[in-house]
């Protein structure tokens, strides 16, 4: 009994059914039902957010790139399912690929050297990409924005957006699932033991090229499929949404949720997205703050809790364990 | 003939601003190993606060931005006082997302202070144009290539012939030597903090009448001064400098006989497909790593 309450797996399904609550309470009127688009667009954000903690929290490389990349993916989910008229399936197959295959070739060329390349070689891309966004007017319809529409599943199934909600929360467990299994299996050690010791790592045989690259083509994979997921969720997008300020926002973050933890990128992800939403908004002078206290929290953080807000709740735990042990 | 020399002599103006943004970057760099990704954001809120100075307090344009000077002096030592001397302890690549984080912070409160709306600065130097082989140029182009150097020209005497040049390098070779020797690497940072915001200052000065005032005045600076510095490599001082005329020169060529909406990404391309063959930079070593 105690090993199957422990295991894992299943707290990220229970994490999934208890959010998968949300639109049934919305409807049965215990919440309103704005919070179903702030909640689903927080998940989204939390999964390409996921991508760059594996890409940062293990092997300590910054892209600068992640809302290039999934801004790349929702448009060309948008462009296939709308102007192509592709089935759903294929769309986000071809959208998640194309895109990775880019990341793994920008990989190619800056990962050979360490440090802070890959951040700069990737704020040039995604420059590249946001301009692209701007001037292909056919493919990404300019400035005015492209549109496009809620899923339709296997051909037969339209999705509204409750069903959109609970397709986004699928995709989230499943994105923590592979990521949980990742990080705990091979890859997942080779990357730590980098993280360690480069020399030594090296000397036990992981290449470390390889690695960082398969990281960094996580981390694209990551930022893709939220795209198509956000296009679909959303159902428009702009230019000057993929702009340097989303990918900031994504190292917020992890860095404010706890690097190499998924709980905690989820819960840096409610932080910096949903609370300004659900919260600040009605508050009508922190409003504008939002984006302030979001920088001043990843200082704090970084300086006085390194390892982020979601080891705030042991800490607190082992804080009253504590007390109540010392009354005695 | 006389278009080519106007494109050239255009690309060296943007080039000093360039050059001026990159300077800033490699400075700080150097002294308190961070690359600086808000240098940007800073120099554009200094900006803004010469824009304020000369638009609604009505002051002279110079001594506005010698106004400028002054607030970018205070935040540099500012941000050096309250964040980055507790960074001693925090990992490296921590850092830069401290400095990512100081983007969101200075994003945030600028808009607060100064408005929304697009502002305009005119030039130091409002008229006159000088005409060299056929080609035009302001003498506001003129000004700023000149003093762009100067400025350089400046910084580089200070840190190879004075004595506080030599503490400068002293520190950017090792800090903790340095300290021993009794350099005073504190006073050395907070210094490079607020020479850099100065030289972010200056550029942003320089770009404005380009452009208007605005929150994203100095992303394209900030962008090329940071490639500017992976051209140059972030071993020496000279290097991102020469890095950034070769971009300021090569971007508005590209623009020119190149593509005009393209140009820019052009160059991107192949300063990244140049670093796959000398990934360390124009003037970088490979630094060997004991184990």
């Amino acid at each position: 009994m105690k090993k199957i309450i422990k295991n894992p797996y299943l707290h990220f399904v229970l994490l999934g059914l208890i959010l998968a609550l949300v639109p049934t309470l919305a409807k049965m009127g215990l919440m309103k039902t704005s919070y179903l688009t702030t909640l689903g667009g927080t998940f989204i954000f939390a999964i390409a957010a996921l991508g760059l903690n594996i890409l940062l929290g293990y092997s300590g490389l910054i892209s600068l790139g992640t809302a290039g990349f999934m801004g790349f993916a929702a448009y060309l989910s948008a462009y296939f399912t709308a102007d192509l008229a592709l089935p759903f399936e294929l769309s986000i197959i071809l959208a998640v690929v194309i895109p990775t295959l880019l990341g793994i070739l920008v990989g190619l060329v800056s990962l050979k050297i360490e440090g802070i390349y890959l951040a700069i070689a990737t704020l040039a891309v995604s420059e590249i990409l946001k301009k692209t966004f701007e001037e292909f007017d056919f493919f990404t319809n300019g400035f005015s924005g492209k549109t496009a529409q809620y899923p339709t599943l296997l051909g037969t199934f339209e999705l509204d957006r409750a069903g959109t909600y609970y397709f986004v929360v699928a995709i989230l467990i499943l994105v923590m699932l592979l990521t949980y299994n990742l990080m705990n299996g091979r890859l997942g050690r080779a990357l730590n033991a980098m993280r360690g010791s480069e020399a030594a790592s090296q000397a036990m045989g992981v290449n470390l090229l390889n690695h960082r690259l398969i990281a960094f083509a996580l981390a694209t994979m990551y930022a893709a499929i939220a795209g198509v997921l956000y296009v679909h969720f959303v159902k428009y997008s702009y230019p000057t949404i993929w702009s340097l300020n989303l990918s900031l926002n994504f190292l917020a973050m992890i860095v404010i949720g706890g690097l190499r933890s998924i709980y905690g990128t989820l819960l840096g992800a409610f932080i910096v997205f949903a609370v300004p939403d659900l919260l600040l908004k009605q508050v009508p002078f922190f409003s504008d703050l939002s984006y302030v206290l979001n920088g001043i929290l990843i200082i704090v953080v970084i300086i006085f809790y390194p390892n982020g807000l979601v080891h705030m709740f042991t800490d607190l735990k082992r804080f009253i364990v504590k007390l109540v042990k010392g009354e005695k | 003939m006389s278009t080519f020399i106007q494109v050239i002599l255009r690309s060296l103006e943007t080039g000093s601003i360039y050059a001026l943004a990159a300077l800033s970057i490699i400075i700080i760099f150097r002294t308190s190993n961070i690359v600086n990704f808000s240098q940007g954001a800073v120099a554009m809120f200094n900006t803004f606060v010469v824009t304020y100075l000369f638009n609604t307090m009505g002051i002279n344009i110079w001594l506005a931005a010698l106004g400028g000077i002054v607030s970018a002096i205070l935040i540099g030592i500012l941000i050096d006082l309250v964040v980055i001397r507790h960074t001693k302890k925090v990992h490296p690549e921590a850092k830069q997302i401290i400095t990512l984080g100081m983007i969101m912070i200075v994003l945030g409160i600028a808009p607060l202070i100064f408005g929304v709306d697009p502002l305009r600065l005119p030039r130091l130097i409002e008229q006159g144009n000088l005409s060299i082989l056929g080609a035009d140029i302001s003498y506001n182009g003129i000004f700023n290539i000149l003093f762009g150097l100067l400025v350089m020209g400046g910084l580089f005497v200070i840190l190879q012939k004075t004595k506080i040049g030599l503490a400068i390098r002293s520190t950017a070779s090792n800090e903790h030597t340095a300290k021993l020797m009794g350099v005073p690497t504190k006073t050395v940072t907070m210094g490079a903090w607020a020479v850099a915001g100065v030289l972010g200052v200056i550029s942003g000065v320089m770009t404005a009448p380009m452009t208007s005032v605005t929150l994203h005045i100095m992303d394209d600076v900030q962008l090329n001064a940071l490639i500017a510095v992976v051209l140059g490599g972030f071993q020496t001082f000279y290097g991102p400098v020469v890095g950034a005329y070769i971009i300021g020169v090569g971007r508005n060529l590209l623009l020119y006989y190149g593509s005009s909406v393209w140009g820019g990404q052009i160059l991107y391309i192949l300063i990244l497909v140049f670093l796959v063959f000398r990934p360390h930079g124009l003037f970088g070593k490979k630094i060997i790593k004991k184990v």
